[in-house]
């Protein structure tokens, strides 16, 4: 899973979104790290709801245009808990090294 | 409708109809909130006269050519030319790779570095680079190995970037000694400059979604091809005179020639789906080669054996043409008798 498609799976946790809805919680998640370009954005939308990892929600019209809002299934939220639980292995591996290889700072070499 | 919404919908009109038929609108409403500031002044300012990023057109470019050079996972008609642009950029990095390896090889040998090989006899004997500048280019032209073996490898930015390294410097030398050096300009190294530029950026078709490459096969087909091209010729060409007057376009001709007539007889005992990626990387290689030849006929004109060399190159073009034209109509025949093309999955309301 790329991270730009783990953040839109997470931007989706809390509540069905539209498009622009997505971009700006996942630019918020990722403290403005990840700003989604459009084409990449509905590069992945199309995926995820190939892969049946999100659907649609609902449509509203807002100033004269359709919004279509996105909802994470049961799928998409499973294949991003296998993502996180993944990440955290991997994070807890390197921090675990880390601690054994260098001494903890204030304490005597 | 803004002069903003115009423009990103030109820009968009480089997906698939079938995928903008289900995404356009909502791609566009997203992309016009992205463009909002909150101040009512600005935001009608950019809707008269903003554009969008140079990301944002990037970001579309590398979606459209996603799904129109498809996967596994895509439709049947865009996934066959996805292979089919595969097959053709691995064929001529392969081209590349033979070329720069033998060159080096024979270089070697020339200047007696290979010391367990034959000595060479006393007529060959190695020309130093006229100038600084063909130096750089034959050494940068080594690179196109290494670009090969991470295109095999599944290394696809590591491949662009040392085929980079191997176009960048090519292009300078190319450039510095046409307007500087003593020989009158020529289209030809301007033309094939042009072709491994391509070669580096339709590199791209190796995303994500594309299968790997088969290691095996493609790996094989360096040392295969060393022996069974450049070596031979280099003998060839070396101890036969009328063999001189193959150059690099005419040799490309030559090669996808070969290769068309081999596939026709190949793909009478197989199934036409699954020639049908090679009969379109043969069509799309044959259209290089045509076009690098006919390209390069002016510079013909000014040399001693033009009348010859003009035969030759006739005879070439000709050739590529009476093999080509028919594959390419039974290719694209059988491409039509592939499924409709459903570029992307449309969203389903799903009831709670």
């Amino acid at each position: 899973m790329t991270e730009p498609t783990f953040f839109v799976l997470t931007a989706l946790l809390d509540g069905p979104r539209h498009g622009y809805g997505i971009v700006a919680e996942v630019a918020d998640l990722s403290q403005g790290r990840v700003r989604l370009k459009i084409g990449s954005l509905y590069g992945a939308l199309d995926r995820l709801v190939g892969g049946g990892l999100i659907e649609l929600d609902r449509e509203e019209a807002w100033q004269g245009r359709l919004r279509r809002y996105y909802r994470l299934t049961e799928r998409g939220r499973h294949a991003l808990d296998a993502e996180a639980r993944r990440l955290a292995a991997n994070a807890r591996l390197a921090s675990t090294r880390l601690r054994r290889q260098s001494p903890i700072e204030g304490t005597s070499a | 409708m803004s002069r903003l919404e115009e423009r990103y919908r030109r820009v968009l009109r480089l997906l698939p109809a079938g995928y903008r038929r289900q995404w356009e609108d909502d791609m566009v409403a997203a992309f016009l909130e992205t463009m909002q500031t909150g101040d009512a002044e600005t935001d009608e300012y950019l809707a008269d006269h903003g554009r969008p990023s140079l990301a944002e057109v990037t970001s579309v470019l590398s979606l459209a050519a996603r799904l129109r050079i498809g996967g596994p996972d895509a439709p049947p008609r865009p996934y066959a030319w996805g292979q089919a642009v595969r097959l053709a950029v691995l064929a001529g990095v392969l081209t590349q790779a033979v070329m720069a390896t033998a060159g080096l090889g024979i270089t070697l040998w020339l200047s007696g570095a290979l010391s367990w090989l034959p000595a060479p006899t006393s007529e060959w004997t190695l020309v130093p680079p006229s100038s600084s500048w063909q130096a750089t280019l034959t050494v940068a032209g080594y690179a196109w190995l290494p670009a090969f073996l991470a295109l095999v490898l599944g290394h696809r930015r590591v491949a662009q970037a040392v085929a980079a390294i191997a176009v960048v410097p090519q292009g300078i030398a190319v450039a510095v000694e046409q307007v500087t050096g003593p020989v009158p300009l020529t289209v030809a190294p301007w033309a094939m400059l042009l072709v491994e530029l391509l070669l580096v950026v339709a590199m791209s078709a190796f995303h994500r979604d594309a299968a790997a490459v088969a290691r095996r096969p493609w790996l094989l087909a360096l040392p295969v091809g060393i022996l069974a091209v450049p070596v031979p010729l280099f003998v060839a060409q070396a101890t036969t005179s009328a063999l001189r007057l193959l150059d690099w376009p005419g040799l490309c001709c030559a090669l996808v020639v070969a290769a068309m007539t081999v596939h026709l007889v190949v793909r009478a005992f197989r199934p036409p789906a699954r020639t049908l990626p090679w009969s379109l990387a043969l069509v799309l290689l044959a259209t290089t080669a045509l076009a690098l030849r006919t390209a390069t006929l002016p510079d013909i004109g000014g040399q001693v054996e033009r009348t010859a060399l003009l035969t030759v190159a006739s005879v070439q073009i000709v050739a590529v043409l009476a093999v080509g034209v028919p594959l390419a109509v039974v290719a694209f025949r059988a491409l039509r008798h592939l499924p409709p093309v459903s570029a992307a999955v449309e969203p389903q309301h799903t009831d709670p």
